[in-house]
């Protein structure tokens, strides 16, 4: 049984993760990275479930503009801060190249945008999401 | 959010290509979350689960001959009487692979939980199967419930 980091031996499992623990202002923070087949999944909890989650896609569009949808499909609908963290990780994946829709759940105890841009900072710092 | 403060932050913040973690202010190494791997290789197809072990919820992916993450559903103990409610979160509402499992771990374990599953439709064996082994690992693992007995 493999726990913790999965050190990414293709042959060994198909989906490969990372899980590290965090202090953002105080609070420990549990994030966890997946690679699917069609989508990357990211868990950041503070509060010991998934919380609000949030599915994150580019769309296809014929203009050089990518547009993206972000949609809650479970939890909050009415943080406006969850949908821009959200929108900000698919652009960031967007930007490296990766046309895989996201899967984000957001367990947090503050909401406030502070919290967030740490958040980005973190995922950002994350060299995971960049598509080999 | 100035790109001079991310590139400032990001450059405080490293991440290793192994899951290695450079330790940053005030940071906490221990994580409270585990994440379990395993492959189960039948006759013809191969099984692979990860679960996500959190304190108060467990995420569980189940794939068939592919690493996709497949359909997402959630579930949990309702009101008025602890019922289990099951909702898919994304993929079909008409395809009833894996919510049916997601329904009975949360009968097993009383927490709520959220599984992925990819399974074909249409392959009750497979999904019992499937099923079958989450039970298995997720029992290793505590998670279950005492069993209550049952008057029926």
């Amino acid at each position: 049984m493999e726990t913790g980091s999965n050190n990414s031996l293709p042959t060994q499992f198909p989906v490969s993760h990372k899980s590290f623990s965090l202090n953002i202002k105080g609070n420990k923070t549990d994030i966890v990275i997946c690679k699917y087949d069609d989508s990357f999944m990211v868990m950041a909890t503070q509060i010991g479930c998934m919380g609000t989650i949030l599915h994150a896609r580019k769309e296809e569009s014929v203009s050089t503009d990518p547009t993206f949808h972000v949609a809650v499909i479970f939890g909050k609908r009415d943080e406006p801060f969850l949908v821009a963290c959200a929108r900000q990780l698919i652009e960031h994946i967007s930007s490296y190249g990766s046309t895989r829709p996201l899967v984000l759940s957001l367990g947090l105890k503050d909401h406030s945008p502070i919290i967030f841009e740490e958040h980005m900072i973190t995922c950002y710092g994350s060299k995971y999401i960049k598509e080999e | 959010m100035a790109s001079e403060e991310l590139e400032e932050n990001l450059s405080e913040l490293q991440i290793g290509e192994n899951g290695e973690k450079k330790p940053v202010e005030n940071d906490v190494s221990d994580g409270a979350v585990k994440v379990s791997c395993f492959t189960e290789d039948l006759q013809d197809v191969t099984l692979h689960f990860q679960i996500v072990n959190f304190s108060k919820q467990i995420y569980a992916w189940i794939g068939c001959n592919s690493a996709k993450l497949g359909h997402l559903y959630a579930a949990a103990t309702t009101r008025p009487n602890n019922n289990v409610s099951v909702t898919s979160l994304l993929g079909g509402t008409s395809d009833n692979t894996g919510s049916s499992i997601a329904r009975r771990i949360v009968l097993k374990t009383g927490l709520n939980v959220v599984v992925a599953c990819n399974i074909p439709k249409d392959s009750p064996m497979l999904e019992a199967t499937a099923e079958r082994k989450l039970v298995e690992r997720l029992a290793s693992l505590g998670y279950f419930r005492p069993k209550e007995k049952h008057s029926n």
